[in-house]
Parts: C-alpha cells; structure tokens; sequence
C-alpha cells in the first residue's frame, strides 16, 4: 500500500513539477511584487516594499475603476450571448441530418483561427471607410459610413462581436458534449406523455444539460475576464478608453510604463476575481451533482 | 556505429552549430521600411564589408507605441538576440535610465555629432551622454490639396481657424459627399500627443513644465487649444473615423483624394506624389503647420534613432552597423529612395538630393524649428495619462474639458514628483 503511494507521488512528480514552474511560481512572484513599488524607468528609487499602497492606489484610480466596469461588462455581455448562441448551435448540431460530420467541423472555425488574425480581420471589417460593415449596411455611398472603432459608444460593441463570433462555437462544443448524454428514452417517454417540443426542451433537456451549461458558464467567465488580444489588435484600449479593459490597462502598465509593482497588482487582482468565480461556479455544480444523484 | 555517429550529428546541429555560429549575427530590430530593396542593399554591403557576420533583422510593427513594448521585453529580459534596434525620438531618456542602452560618446564623439542636425541629437542625450544616433528626423507638416486651393483662388492657410474656414468654403462648393475637411492622427496613441502638441504649444501652452516639474495642460493657453480642435477641426471639418487613425489609414484618406488637408510627417510627400499608390499625385501641397496667430506654427520633433543594446554580446560590432547605416552615403541612397528627411546636415547642401527632393532644403527651416517632446524617463506613462485625456474630450463632446484637465494634471505631477525629488541637490 504504502509503496503504490509512492509510486503514485512519483508519477504525479513530473507534473507537479510543471505546474510549480510555470503557474505557481509566476503567480507568487507576481503576488509578492505587487507589494513593492518597482519602476524600471526609475532605478535610482529602487524596489521598495510598499504594502499594501499599490492595492490602494488601484482602489482610488479612476482609470482602473472605469476598467473594472468594463470589463464586467464585456464579460456579462458576451457569455450570454456565447451561452444562447451556443446552445442554439449544439441543438441543431444534436440533430440527425446529412452533412452533420461536416457542420460540426465548419462550426468550429472561428475558435480554430488564432485571435490575432480574426481580431485583425474584424477590425478591417469595421473600418469607416472599406469595412464590409459599411458596405453591408449603406452600400457604396460612402458618406454615412460609421465608424464603430472610433466611437466611444460603439467600439467596445465591436469587440464584444468579435469575441461572440470567436468562441461560440467553444460553448457549442461543450454544450453538445452535454446534449449527448442524455439518453432518448426520456424524449420517448415525453412523448407518450404528450409533452410538447417546448416541454420537452424546459423539462428534460435544460435540466440535464445544467452540469455543462455551468461548465461553460465557468470556462468562458474566467477566458473572458481576461480579454486582452482583441482589444491590443483592434482598439489599444481607445476611444477614450472605453476598451481598456483589465488586462490591457495592467499590460500597459507592466510592460509600456515599466510601472511593474503596480502592474502585478492588477494582474493580482484579475486572479482573484477569476479565482472567486471559478469557486461559486464549481460549489454551484456540485451542489448541483449531489441533489442530482439523490432521487 | 551508425545510431552514435547519428547522435553525435545530431548533437552538432542541434546544439553545436548555433552556438558557434551565433557569435556573427547581429540582430537587428526595426520597421518595414518604405524602400526594403535599398535596406537589403545597405544590408548586402555591410555584410560584404564584414566577412563573416550577417545581420538577422526581425521586423516589427510601424506603430511607436507597439514597437517600444516589443523592445522594452526584450531589454527587459537581458535578451542578448538584440545588439541593434529602431529608437523613436522620445525613448533615449527612458531606455538609458533604465540601463538598456549603451552610452556611444566613445564612438559617436563630439565631433561627429556636430555633423548632425542638433535637436534630434539633444534627443538622444541624457545625463549627458548620448544614447542613440539620429537616422531620420520628423516634423509635423501640412499637405494639402493643391488643385482645390486653386480652383477657389486660396493661398495655404497660415492659421488654425483659415484652414478651417478654407476647409468649409471648399466643402460647401464642391458637394462631394466622399470629401472631407482634414485628415490626421486622432486615434488613442502616441501620435495623438504629437498631434495635439502642435496646438496646444502653438497657441503660446506646453504639456508641462520642466523646470518646476508640473502639468500645464490646465493652463487656459492649453484648454483652448484642445477646445478648438474638438469643436472646430473634429466637429467641423473632419469625419468621426479620425478618431481611430493612427498615420498610414490619415494619408490613405488623402491619397484617395478623399481629404483636402492632411497633417503627417515628412514621409508622406513621396507617397502622395507616387502616381501608383496615390490618386492626387502632382496635385500636393506641402507647407509649415498654421498656428494660432498668424505664423506661429510649431511642429512636433520626431524621427528615428539607432541604438545599441548594454546586452548586446559585440558593442563593437553593433557600433560598426550604426555607424555605417547612418553613414552620409546610406542617409543619402535612402532619401533618394524614400524621401525621409536625413538628419546629417551636409546632405541639405547635396546637389544630387537637393534636385531629386527639391522640397528637403524648404524643410530644413521646419527641421531646425521642431519642437521635441519634453526628455524624461517617464515619459511613456506621462504619454498615456495624456493620450487618455485628450482621446476623452475629443471622442466625448460633452466631456468637461476643465474638469478631465484637472485629473491628467492631477496624474501628471504625481509622476512628475519623483523627478522633482531627484532633481533637488
């Protein structure tokens, strides 16, 4: 017993120690400067242990706060629409038709492309004066063009597109995964009971896929909090500021201003919001397991 | 025998090889340059001149404030794949107090120097040695629509508020819908600064004090300026999109023969007037930026530097690359290829430039007259503090601008601060 736990350890060694050297590690290092201050542009004043000043300075900065808001925001926004849309996408991918193989793969596309690119791609889309938006919307006569990326008003909009087009296809995935679990003796049985499309949707499929409606609920909360490639390609954080978004304003500051005490600070602070979500959410399903298996 | 014989080549050129080989490239970070087939050309001949060393360039993005984040992680990280890199005008203060930067004075010596134009070298300057070597040198300009101006008998304006009168009579006549007033940089970046720079100092303001270390965009001469560029230049003659357009999507407005007026750097000229890539080639005006008074224009200073990496394995090496690149007869071939002002002071007086750019000898004025943006180690975040304020007020026209003036000015001097700190004995 005792040297099949050793073994055990000795396998899961590798891994841990992984994981030590590229999570923990970084994540520790970035908690412990987050309490100095630290300007690379300024040598002369050192590292200087500060406490608790830059969580202080970020609690009074207007700018962080107006980040923060944005932020939540973004994430709202866009996992509901990625959850509806997704779900939308797995029902019909659940289905029996021909040509599914070849639909569940073309789905999958934009989350296939790297960020970069499609971010790059939409912002062309956009522009004011030869995105496909304009040209969809007004045709070739140029002069009512908009422009969305330039707009404090629309250019956080453009990029919450972009991400719902991007990883939609993600929450249908995982929401398939769930659709296929559940077994068609329910749906029969629904059906001799005389229960509608819509019954059998709201009493059997909704409950059956919670488990991984939470999970995706989960996996894109975390993902989107940390939103950072669409708005460094499509906007740098403008117009305004009104796409500078967490991660964005804490990039700015680590890497452009050198600010790095202040800047691990934010990064910390993201974690924590990441972390305190991702323990709801897994109470939540767990909750959910447990009264699940008892009947 | 054979598997040993295979680990061994394996070992060789896996490890072996790049070791031994890396002591002769020198790697070289800039941006896609205008005219790459005079770039690989240098390139070649450096090469030719130095048996045995080949420089690996990695091409990075044109905008300023993407191609600084690129350099500050590797400087940062002690990358030692970098020995020479593009520096803009306003980084040598920053790069060199954070000790990324090699001091040149033993090789760029005071007599050299005095062969180059003097502001862009007072840019490379801090604490009194000199970290970089000016290859172009920049200054905002005013193209304009030469053909348009004289189709309604009108001289270049010399004023802010001419060029916006000239602007509006022109727009009224023509009733082009696809025509817009001005185009220039407007979008939440560095070259928002260098933009509203030009009106805030030419209306008698400054973006702060160097002397007393404190934000002046409070200050009324500031206020206004700011005020009649959203109201007068955004609200009146240019479209929204300016907002989001950083140099290159400004003059493709102006190309496509879409704006009458247009603010960018000296680049531009060539593009303009190339009939492949412009539509209003041959019909370009070039002039000194307007002011607020008549004549009192400032252009902001800008321009590229080569420096070399503290990290850098072969300073010597490095120094050879810069000194050959922004050697009188590279400067030369390329702004005959380019048009990109050079910044050695003999090439204004060359016969050969003088009659293939014509323009370069009524710039030198321009040049001389540039106004550099202030030199400080903190000048990125004091850059960001203002590119937010400015981008608010001019994207938001209800913003008070008093009020968010006095919150950039609030974040300003509390930067400012620890300057002030250090500069007291």
């Amino acid at each position: 017993m005792r040297s099949s736990h050793r073994l055990a350890f000795l396998f899961m060694l590798p891994s841990f120690v992984f994981v030590a050297l590229f999570s923990l590690f970084p994540i520790i290092d970035s908690l412990r400067l987050s309490f100095y201050r630290l300007i690379l542009t300024l040598p002369w004043l050192g590292q200087k242990m500060v406490g608790w000043e830059n969580y202080r300075d970020i609690w009074q900065d207007p700018v962080a706060f107006q980040s923060f808001k944005t932020t939540l925001v973004f994430v709202a926004v866009t996992i509901t629409f990625e959850l509806l849309f997704g779900l939308a996408i797995a029902l019909v991918l659940n289905e029996t038709f021909r040509g599914r193989g070849l639909m569940r793969a073309i789905v999958l596309i934009p989350w296939a492309i790297p960020t970069v690119v499609s971010a790059q791609t939409w912002r062309f889309l956009f522009n004011d004066r030869y995105g496909l938006v304009n040209f969809a919307l007004f045709g070739s006569d140029s002069s009512h063009y908009l422009a969305p990326l330039a707009d404090p008003h629309f250019a956080l909009f453009a990029i919450m597109v972009a991400e719902i087009w991007k990883t939609t296809p993600f929450a249908a995935l995982i929401l398939l995964s769930g659709l296929q679990t559940i077994s068609d003796d329910l749906y029969e049985a629904a059906s001799i009971d005389g229960a509608s499309a819509w019954q059998k949707f709201r009493h059997v499929t909704l409950p059956l896929i919670k488990p991984a409606l939470l999970l995706a609920l989960l996996f894109r909360t975390i993902d989107s909090l940390r939103v950072f490639d669409l708005v460094f390609i499509m906007t740098q954080g403008g117009p305004a500021d009104t796409t500078n978004v967490l991660q964005f304003y804490g990039y700015k500051k680590t890497f452009a201003e050198g600010m790095v005490g202040y800047g691990s600070a934010i990064a910390v602070v993201v974690f924590l919001l990441c972390l305190i979500l991702s323990i709801i959410y897994l109470r939540i399903l767990k909750l959910d397991r447990i009264e699940g298996s008892a009947p | 025998m054979r598997a040993f014989s295979g680990i061994i080549a394996f070992l060789f050129l896996f490890h072996a090889v790049p070791s031994f080989a890396q002591a002769n490239f020198l790697h070289f970070v800039t941006w896609k340059p205008e005219a790459p087939e005079v770039w690989d050309q240098a390139i070649a001949d450096f090469e030719q001149q130095n048996p045995g060393y080949k420089i690996v360039r990695e091409i990075a993005p044109q905008s300023s404030t993407q191609i600084h984040d690129l350099l500050v992680q590797k400087l940062k990280n002690r990358d030692a794949r970098l020995d020479v890199f593009f520096m803009d005008t306003i980084w040598p203060a920053e790069f060199a107090s954070a000790g990324w930067t090699l001091p040149l004075d033993r090789y760029f010596t005071a007599a050299e120097q005095d062969k180059f134009l003097s502001a862009p070298v007072a840019a490379n300057r801090y604490r009194g040695q000199v970290f970089g070597v000016p290859l172009f040198i920049d200054a905002g300009l005013l193209y304009y629509r030469k053909d348009l101006l004289e189709k309604y008998a009108m001289q270049p304006p010399r004023s802010w508020p001419q060029m916006v009168e000239a602007a509006k009579t022109i727009l009224a006549r023509e009733q082009d819908r696809q025509l817009v007033g001005f185009s220039a940089q407007f979008k939440q970046y560095e070259g928002l600064v260098c933009n509203m720079m030009e009106y805030i100092l030419s209306n008698g303001g400054a973006l702060w004090d160097e002397k007393r270390m404190t934000s002046t965009l409070d200050q009324p001469a500031a206020l206004e300026a700011v005020r009649f560029v959203r109201d007068r230049i955004i609200g009146e003659i240019s479209q929204r999109g300016v907002l989001a357009y950083e140099e290159p999507e400004s003059l493709a407005l102006f190309t496509q023969g879409r704006a009458i007026f247009h603010r960018n750097w000296p680049y531009a000229w060539a593009i303009a007037n190339d009939g492949k890539s412009s539509k209003v080639a041959g019909r370009v005006g070039m002039t000194p930026l307007p002011g607020f008074a008549s004549g009192s224009g400032v252009a902001t200073l800008g321009g590229w530097q080569l420096g070399v990496s503290r990290f850098s394995r072969q300073p010597d090496l490095a120094w050879r690359f810069v000194a050959f690149m922004t050697s009188r007869d590279i400067q030369k071939r390329i702004a005959l290829a380019t048009g990109r002002a050079p910044t050695r002071t003999a090439l204004y007086d060359d016969h050969e430039v003088a009659q293939r750019i014509p323009q370069l000898q009524s710039l030198l004025e321009t040049f001389k007259r540039a106004a550099p943006r202030p030199t400080t180690p903190v000048y990125v975040p004091l850059s960001n503090i203002m590119q937010r304020y400015f981008s608010s007020v001019l994207a938001l026209p209800d913003t008070d601008i008093k009020q968010q003036a006095a919150l950039a000015t609030r974040d300003m001097n509390r930067l400012l601060n620890f300057l002030r700190e250090r500069q007291m004995p």
